[in-house]
């Protein structure tokens, strides 16, 4: 997709996004009390975020022939090869929060570091110690000083809990 | 009082634990600062975490130590390698890098550490003197003011963020939208929790802030991945003595460029949202402009780095002034700094320095001393730097993510804040990936609670609309907020059309106005002042035939510090 495409899709979502919201606003319950309703600030911003989406969709679709780029080769499978650590990123950060009431913020935090490390960093025998190594003593240290030194409950999961 | 005030600061900031974490802060800022890519903010939102549990004043004081070390730390790389550590050392390179490549590296770094220094010891002095004044004129403001305040420093931070003045405020209403979620401050009635119950409390403010800024821009630095395996900075970088004799006369023979470049600075950083990133190169082109022989910079001359880094380590000051007087935060830095204050119950706003004098006493000190430790750190961290130099990228980036998460849990002990960071991490790296810039946004967010209840008390108090327009300092900030809304085309014409001609006389002229307005003897005549300056350059303008002339080649545009 062309950069300017992709300026006028942006551009549509956000309208839609605004219209949703606005919508919902009429949804907020009214109060007798207070002399503003609840709805009126938000009302203010979506009017204004409409107008100024409005404004880039116009902008968007009047450029789109002058500056439309080379489209990036590769379709879905480029797009993925360009946001590849990203996403791994997310995934992995997503199966952490997904999993720490089993596994805790220790274990599933060493996990979490050991396993990103190495899809990012490569899977070596050598980096696998290295990426071991940081991932136990970064953890481990960030559990400890947060655990002992700034009295923190972090969630200990249930394996350490049957410990 | 005043002696009062700061006997009373001086007593809860000199403990040996408060000094202990201060010079941890300003090493950890010097490193940060220096590692291309790890921005100061950066630094500033990983040390939050370890505040939450300090008091007050030791966490501020905490985090205003990574500031200075951060704002000075990005000289070393800038100097030994031209890679500047953080965009407010961008323009610190021209001519850091070629004294450096020339063999006097050592003098290089000398002149920047100490017009770090100097720039840091005179906006101390500057906040200490200024804010106090400030916070009595914010005094004055009634909501309607404050509410156009709040307008201005959306509509600068949009039109300073990039060529795209739509994308950026669209940007800043998505801010000022995410901090109506969940329930209102004033009717306390929920709003767009769509029946979800962990939103019926809204969006924390830091886990959104983190999101947005610290996990999307880790994302970005391993976006690459044969860059994200490479280390930090190319081989090069190697620990240099720093010359501190010949470096402090160096700079002091050079007063008059190293006072302008600190009051620009501070200026810069006075004006909501505009940090360091715009103030070393305003500062190096005044000096470049100043210069007898322009020519020279960019050769590797004293000059060229005292501008840029006595401006940078000035602009923290300014952006402090603004915080601690008016509760409105001078860049992201701050903005993160109010959220501190937040979570220690202490709103700053006008009567913050009146009613809280130990603490903001407190943090002009902390502040002021922060730039006494960076000095004795600097060579110390040199090394450290080095060494830090060979990690890898990826390797930053899996440790911070964790830390981060752990961070934003100890906040408030919910699982859903690190829901919060990580949805906001990834809207953070679309709206980059999509040319959306960040800061008016995150200006939004922190900006929102206070925009809507100055709205809601002004129309409790009058239904008059007019009042937006006919109050003098709600007037003054309007027409600030016209003119910056026009910025990004002016910088674009500048030199080119001649309607910019008109640009700064124009806007020159309409502040005053409202000055007038304002009574009193002082303000008139700033007024009356501005009206002459406007009138100058028309007649000066007129005098060249209107003809246009062309421009410093440095765009102006906000970066995260």
């Amino acid at each position: 997709m062309g950069r300017i495409d992709r300026d006028v899709v942006i551009a549509v979502v956000l309208v839609v996004f605004t219209a949703v919201f606005y919508g919902a606003t009429y949804g907020i319950r009214k109060t007798v009390y207070g002399t503003v309703g609840s709805e009126v600030w938000p009302r203010a911003i979506l009017i204004a975020l409409g107008t100024l989406c409005l404004i880039y969709l116009i902008n968007s679709w009047r450029d789109r022939h002058e500056t439309q780029g080379p489209r990036r080769g590769g379709g879905l499978r480029g797009w993925f090869s360009t946001y590849r650590n990203a996403l791994l990123c997310f995934v992995m950060y997503a199966l952490f929060l997904a999993t720490l009431d089993y596994l805790g913020m220790l274990i599933g935090g060493i996990l979490f570091v050991f396993l990103l490390l190495n899809l990012l960093g490569g899977w070596s025998p050598r980096r696998l110690a290295i990426h071991g190594a940081i991932a136990v003593s970064t953890m481990g240290a960030m559990w400890a000083v947060f655990t002992f030194g700034l009295r923190v409950f972090l969630p200990e999961g249930e394996i350490l809990r049957i410990w | 009082m005043l002696i009062e005030n700061v006997l009373g600061a001086a007593e809860a900031l000199f403990t040996l634990q408060t000094m202990g974490l201060m010079v941890l802060g300003v090493a950890a800022g010097l490193i940060a600062g220096a590692i291309p890519g790890f921005t100061i903010t950066m630094a500033i939102v990983l040390t939050l975490p370890f505040t939450y549990a300090m008091e007050p004043i030791q966490g501020l004081a905490t985090m205003l130590g990574v500031f200075v070390g951060g704002l000075s730390g990005g000289l070393m790389a800038g100097i030994l390698t031209g890679i500047p550590g953080t965009p407010s050392s961008v323009a610190t390179t021209f001519d850091g890098f070629p004294m450096a490549r020339k063999g006097r590296p050592g003098l290089a770094l000398g002149i920047g550490v100490w017009s770090s220094f100097f720039g840091g010891v005179i906006s101390a002095v500057l906040l200490m003197t200024l804010a106090p004044q400030l916070a009595r004129v914010g005094l004055e403001f009634g909501p309607w003011d404050f509410f156009a305040l709040v307008l201005f420093a959306l509509t600068i931070t949009a039109s300073l963020s990039g060529d795209n003045l739509v994308k950026g405020l669209i940007a800043g209403a998505m801010g000022l939208l995410v901090a109506t979620v969940g329930s209102d401050e004033i009717n306390g009635v929920e709003r767009f929790s769509f029946g979800f119950e962990p939103l019926e409390q809204g969006f924390s403010f830091l886990p959104v802030l983190v999101g947005l800024f610290a996990f999307s821009q880790l994302l970005s630095d391993v976006q690459d991945p044969v860059r994200a395996r490479q280390p930090l900075m190319p081989p090069g970088a190697k620990a240099v003595r720093i010359e501190h004799a010949k470096a402090i006369r160096e700079v002091l023979s050079r007063w008059g460029n190293l006072l302008r470049s600190s009051l620009i600075g501070v200026f810069t950083g006075i004006l909501p949202a505009a940090g360091g990133s715009i103030s070393n190169i305003l500062a190096y082109d005044q000096a470049k402009k100043a210069s007898k022989r322009p020519q020279d910079f960019g050769t590797g001359i004293p000059d060229g780095i005292i501008a840029p880094e006595a401006a940078n380590n000035a602009t923290a000051g300014g952006a402090l002034i603004t915080m601690m007087a008016l509760g409105i935060p001078g860049d992201i830095v701050t903005a993160i700094m109010l959220g501190a204050l937040l979570i220690h119950d202490v709103i700053p706003s006008p009567t913050f320095i009146t009613d809280s004098p130990t603490l903001a006493y407190g943090i002009f000190m902390a502040f002021f001393f922060a730039n006494f430790i960076m000095l004795g750190l600097q060579a110390v961290c040199l090394r450290a730097f080095v060494m830090v130099t060979r990690m890898r990228m990826y390797v930053l980036t899996g440790v911070i993510l964790a830390y981060c998460g752990i961070g934003i849990f100890a906040l408030n002990n919910i699982v859903f804040d690190m829901w919060t960071l990580l949805i906001f991490g990834v809207l953070g790296l679309a709206m980059k990936v999509l040319g959306f810039p960040l800061a008016p946004m995150i200006l939004g967010v922190v900006l929102g609670h206070i925009a809507e209840l100055n709205l809601n008390r002004a129309l409790s108090t009058s239904d008059d609309l007019s009042l937006f327009f006919t109050r003098p300092w709600a007037l003054f900030f309007l027409i600030l907020a016209a003119y910056s809304s026009v910025f990004p085309w002016f910088q674009k014409d500048r030199g080119k059309k001649r309607w910019t001609l008109w640009f700064l006389p124009a806007m020159s002229i309409s502040m005053a106005p409202p000055l007038f307005l304002m009574g009193g003897v002082v303000r008139p005549v700033i007024g009356g002042l501005l009206l002459a300056v406007g009138a100058y350059l028309l007649w000066g303008h007129a005098r060249n035939g209107w003809r246009l002339k062309p421009v410093a080649e440095h765009d102006v545009h906000l970066e995260e510090t």
